[in-house]
């Protein structure tokens, strides 16, 4: 006899074996797309003859050169550079502002306190392409008139636009966080002599790690992959929009995109290996102690 | 080492939105005193404390600690010290850091901190855990973790609101009266909340019995064990609880059923001037004799019996519904369906009035 929760269960080989049978598709895509980067034709087929192993592709991206002939150069360092800027800035700001905001759903009393939390689940519910054209409008008042600052601006802009879009839901999300911790914890810091800002900083946030560190990835993640916001209001590239625009030029050596494309999943295929069990463990929401 | 500080509670009243939590409670709390506030979950013992520790603001009253008042005062201002019953210990700190964290936050010195932290840690035998993280304790270590933080400012008043109610059994015994030493040698005021009666008889100096917000009586353990004011108190101190048994009075006599028995001394005065028909006849499973047969007493049949080592629980159907219970000497053996008369300890009766439930001598 076995306890209960290590008894395999009946139909779990039929799960897992769903599991594998919907995600082949997905796993199958990847997997030619990685493939093909190290290779000196697409791999569109499963054939091993059409797997000629090369690593150009990718000495080529690191040099910028987006095609095989022709001068045509781009930094893609650069471009990396700046999806990460746009990445951070947009996790930092969404972790910032949804542990505050969080915070204060969950444990203050003020007026418009239930309209707010309506009011972010009905923006959640807004898909951000809706809202471009109004974002834009408001991009074009607000642009700088020196013509040395727009680069800039383009960059505080869709780090600032794209967190906007992020934040109703990491804010429900690290509410809900906040609402698991028993008010003894903070109760006992203020009697102890602390102010609720420290309160907030010193007891409240180390106890819900595993929250920030799934808002922040997801903001990460958000601003990393972003093609619409990047494409319309950032001067400069990010991977997403340098793959984008390079797809269908005439000059593109598809193995070439395909290193790109690779390089642009990285980081989502390691936070995801890496922060799996905190993920879950954030999802659930619990602290233990 | 700390200063001397009473409390007075002055017409406290807290609403939560329409319902009241505390109603006009007045309390006096003497400087090094150990005072329970005793009641069964929901009456508002633990919104009391709260109150006093200024986590809650009352909605109306006063507090002062000695002649300060304090009502408006920030909880970090009253210098107390309060340990929560879930102990709120903070999973990410060590001891030593859960510990040094009221000092730290009152920004004294680095060679302060340690030694204070050190000071009470031995006091409470855990300097050797210091190191530990609070999930890696045993349950008495981290409630002895939670005290130490509690005492290391140095509070003038330390409230504790139900602190063994998460412990075993056994060991609440043991932290039981190692915690009463521990007050009377730091001497220092003590609140402490809780729905065990026999924590709070066995602890305290005096027992404040709340019940729906209201204080129903304040008193030495004695005090409010002998001499309950009301049934609720009676009936809530004391394990079994004492039996209440509706009776008329006729004439020097009490008809309880079908028995019959004498008005006991102390009440005859009372009840001739009260000109009282129907009381609660109440006495503690102690403090009657069980004889076998009828005699003069209350008559009823063994309904059934418990044999507890030392003592034995007998439940006595004194009518179709009615049921007492009533301890029985060691070695005594009662079955089932069998006759028998109760004679309660005369002295020791209580009678309450039937309306108010109230007890008899503490009518005006």
């Amino acid at each position: 006899m076995r306890d209960v929760e290590t008894r395999p269960r009946r139909n779990e080989w039929f799960i897992i074996a769903a599991i594998i049978l919907v995600s082949l598709p997905l796993i199958l895509g990847f997997f030619l797309l990685i493939l093909s980067s190290f290779s000196e034709d697409m791999i569109t087929n499963l054939s091993p003859s059409s797997f000629r192993p090369t690593i150009e592709n990718w000495i080529n991206v690191f040099q910028g050169k987006l095609a095989i002939t022709g001068g045509i150069r781009q930094n893609i360092l650069k471009i990396t550079f700046n999806t990460l800027i746009v990445a951070l800035g947009v996790s930092g700001i969404v972790t910032l502002i949804s542990t505050l905001a969080g915070y204060s759903l969950s444990r203050m009393k003020f007026q418009g306190r239930k309209l707010m939390m309506l009011l972010l689940l009905m923006l959640h519910a807004f898909p951000g392409v809706a809202l471009i054209v109004g974002v834009y409008l408001f991009y074009r008042l607000t642009f700088p008139q020196d013509p040395s600052m727009v680069r800039l601006y383009s960059f505080f802009y869709v780090v600032l636009a794209r967190a906007a879009l992020e934040i109703p839901m990491s804010v429900w999300l690290m509410k809900g966080f906040f609402d698991t911790i028993p008010w003894e914890f903070e109760w006992s810091g203020i009697i102890d002599g602390a102010s609720r800002i420290k309160v907030w900083w010193k007891i409240m946030l180390p106890l819900i790690k595993p929250g920030i560190l799934a808002v922040a990835l997801f903001g990460f993640l958000a601003g990393w992959q972003d093609l619409i916001y990047v494409r319309t209001f950032l001067i400069d590239k990010t991977l997403a929009t340098f793959i984008e625009a390079n797809i269908e030029a005439e000059y593109s050596h598809m193995p070439l995109i395909a290193a790109a494309g690779t390089l642009y999943l990285l980081p989502t295929i390691i936070f995801f290996l890496t922060a799996q069990q905190l993920l879950l463990q954030g999802y659930s929401g619990g602290i233990k102690g | 080492m700390m200063g001397m500080v009473g409390i007075t509670l002055e017409e406290i009243t807290k609403k939560f939105g329409n319902f009241t939590a505390l109603n006009k409670i007045n309390l006096k709390i003497e400087d090094k005193e150990f005072m329970a506030l005793l009641g069964p979950s929901g009456s508002g013992k633990s919104t009391l404390l709260y109150t006093i520790a200024g986590i809650y603001k009352p909605s109306s009253g006063k507090i002062y600690f000695n002649d300060k008042d304090v009502t408006e005062t920030p909880p970090k201002d009253r210098n107390v010290g309060l340990v929560f019953q879930n102990w709120a210990l903070y999973p990410h700190m060590r001891v030593f850091k859960n510990i040094a964290f009221p000092l730290e936050l009152k920004k004294s010195s680095r060679n302060e901190i340690e030694k204070k932290v050190r000071e009470v840690a031995k006091m409470l035998h855990i300097d050797h855990l210091l190191d530990r993280y609070p999930w890696q304790l045993s349950g008495g270590q981290q409630q002895r973790v939670a005290i130490a933080r509690a005492l290391v400012k140095e509070p003038d008043v330390l409230l504790l609101d139900e602190p063994l109610s998460n412990l075993d059994a056994l060991l609440r015994l043991e932290v039981r009266a190692e915690l009463k030493r521990l007050q009377k040698e730091l001497g220092i005021t003590t609140i402490y909340v809780t729905h065990d009666q026999a924590e709070a008889l066995a602890m305290a100096d005096r027992i404040a019995i709340i019940r729906e917000g209201k204080i129903l009586q304040v008193g030495d353990p004695d005090e409010v064990y002998y001499k309950p004011m009301y049934k609720f108190v009676a009936g809530f101190l004391g394990s079994p609880p004492m039996n209440f048994i509706h009776a008329e009075v006729e004439g020097g006599n009490i008809r309880i059923y079908q028995s019959k028995i004498s008005v006991p001394k102390q009440y005859r005065e009372i009840i001739k001037r009260l000109e009282i028909t129907e009381v609660l006849f109440g006495f503690r499973p102690h403090d009657a004799e069980i004889i076998r047969g009828e005699r003069e007493g209350i008559k009823g049949e063994v309904y059934s019996f418990e044999p507890l080592g030392r003592e034995q629980i007998v439940t006595i159907a004194v009518n179709s519904d009615v049921f007492v219970k009533v301890f029985a000497p060691e070695g005594e053996h009662f079955s089932f369906g069998e006759k028998v008369t109760i004679v309660p300890n005369e002295e020791r009766v209580i009678l309450f009035d039937k309306k108010t439930e109230k007890a008899l001598e503490y009518f005006p």
